[in-house]
């Protein structure tokens, strides 16, 4: 007969043990079971090393730490295809914000070239008139499509500033981005003429500029301050005047 | 005396067989869904932080791997194969991240310098009466991270989580047969340290 270890006996106690007999075996054998019983007493005292018990809002409280880190991995899904199209179907500030920039920078160059009375000819046709018009109300309509779309993503930032209390890994890249694009998007409403949005642009800069440190060395404090302001009415102006242009986009 | 009976430690053992609705969610935090990854972060949180405390053996240390490793599994979501079981998945990760942790934190340096008076089991063993008043929680502890990691972790992953052999070699990436060594040996340790505690 086989001689019987401590090994066999474990794989027993944990149901592992390829011999369905053992367990038979084991029973009838006086010394055996006393084997058995002492290897059972010693582990059942291992059964005492419960961890701390946890709320039952732990996966919340997890998932409310996690959350602000878990980048966007919607792109990853489809492969590359996927990634070229999503990149342009979400709105995304590296294309979409960079497009625009330059859309809006050469139409106001040729704003700028044709809005003006031509040099040397006192005569204006309406066809030519047509023709600026039409020019403006495009311009028009990309640069209020594109700081929605800014604004969309500053909405989106803000958000998430003011419900998380730590600054996650991308913060201080995105909050960068987004204030360079602010600072061309309000050049480019002045240049245009559209003052009202200009001076909105402007009232957000300062805010970017401080979240952009605040991301990197800010202080706990700082934040919480920072948070309440931001809650107190400038996600609020934000909101509605992302609103305004995206109504003026689809009305023209 | 009781015999396992196939397993009938029911409470432990997880089955790898996943249902429609868990494969569906999975597939859609796959896909970059947040809502249905929320879900999943809900049901195996505290599975996870069973877990991790034990490798860590330290509150906070476990609840820095439980984050980390459900960050990791968000990234590599798309890795998963249906046929496998996502809670096997979700453990190997968490053992791969609390090694990881625990090689740039060294905890266990820590613990054994902060409690000395638990720091050989060879003392209780040398003073029984003492040993019994201890408490038996704190002493499985000390014993369970006098283990090597790879003894602790096949024996928490077979002992407190319930796998079968088969899984814990395969969250471990190891052979069953180094699987079946490991355990062995941690339990033959935690038999000899735990001794004393016996009730005679």
């Amino acid at each position: 007969m086989k001689m019987i270890t401590d090994e066999d006996l474990t794989l027993l106690y944990y149901g592992e043990h390829e011999d369905p007999a053992l367990a038979a075996t084991v029973a009838q054998s006086k010394e055996l079971s006393a084997r058995y019983d002492a290897l059972c007493a010693e582990l059942k005292l291992a059964d005492a090393y419960q961890p701390p018990l946890r709320g039952d809002d732990y996966g919340a409280e997890v998932w409310q730490r996690i959350s602000p880190h878990l980048g966007d991995k919607s792109s990853k899904a489809g492969g590359r295809l996927g990634n070229w199209l999503a990149s342009f179907v979400q709105p995304r500030f590296s294309l979409a914000g960079a497009l625009s920039i330059a859309l809006v920078a050469v139409l106001a160059f040729v704003l700028g070239r044709n809005g003006g009375p031509v040099p040397g000819s006192d005569t204006v046709t309406p066809a030519s008139v047509a023709a600026v018009n039409g020019t403006e109300i495009n311009s028009e309509r990309l640069l209020n499509r594109s700081v929605s779309a800014h604004l969309e993503q500053v909405n989106i930032l803000l958000t998430q500033f003011v419900n998380t209390s730590e600054t996650s890994a991308g913060e201080t890249g995105h909050v960068t981005d987004l204030l360079v694009a602010n600072r061309l998007y309000r050049q480019a409403a002045a240049v245009q003429g559209n003052q009202k949005l200009a001076a909105f642009l402007a009232d957000l800069e300062p805010l970017l500029i401080e979240l952009a440190y605040q991301a990197q060395s800010g202080s706990a404090a700082t934040r919480e301050r920072m948070q309440q302001e931001v809650e107190d009415g400038l996600l609020f102006r934000v909101r509605v005047m992302n609103q305004q242009l995206s109504k003026s986009v689809t009305s023209v | 005396m009781n015999f396992p009976a196939n397993l009938s430690q029911s409470t432990h053992v997880y089955t790898s067989e996943m249902s429609q609705t868990e494969q569906k969610i999975i597939r859609k935090a796959a896909r970059g869904d947040r809502a249905a990854f929320r879900q999943l972060v809900l049901e195996h949180s505290h599975s996870m932080f069973r877990l991790a405390w034990r490798l860590s053996g330290e509150e906070t240390a476990a609840e820095d791997i439980v984050q980390e490793a459900f960050i990791k599994a968000w990234r590599k979501l798309g890795e998963f194969r249906m046929d496998a079981s996502f809670k096997s998945w979700l453990h190997r990760i968490t053992v791969n991240t609390a090694m990881d942790y625990l090689r740039k934190h060294v905890r266990r340096k820590q613990f054994e310098t902060a409690e000395p008076e638990w720091e050989t089991t060879a003392m209780a063993a040398e003073e029984p009466d003492t040993g019994r008043q201890m408490d038996i929680s704190r002493q499985t502890q000390v014993a369970m991270l006098d283990l090597s990691e790879a003894e602790r972790t096949a024996l928490l992953l077979k002992h407190y989580e319930g796998h079968s052999i088969e899984e814990v070699a395969r969250i471990m990436e190891i052979t069953t047969g180094a699987c079946k060594q490991n355990i062995f040996r941690a339990v033959k340790k935690m038999r000899v340290a735990l001794r004393p505690l016996v009730a005679t």
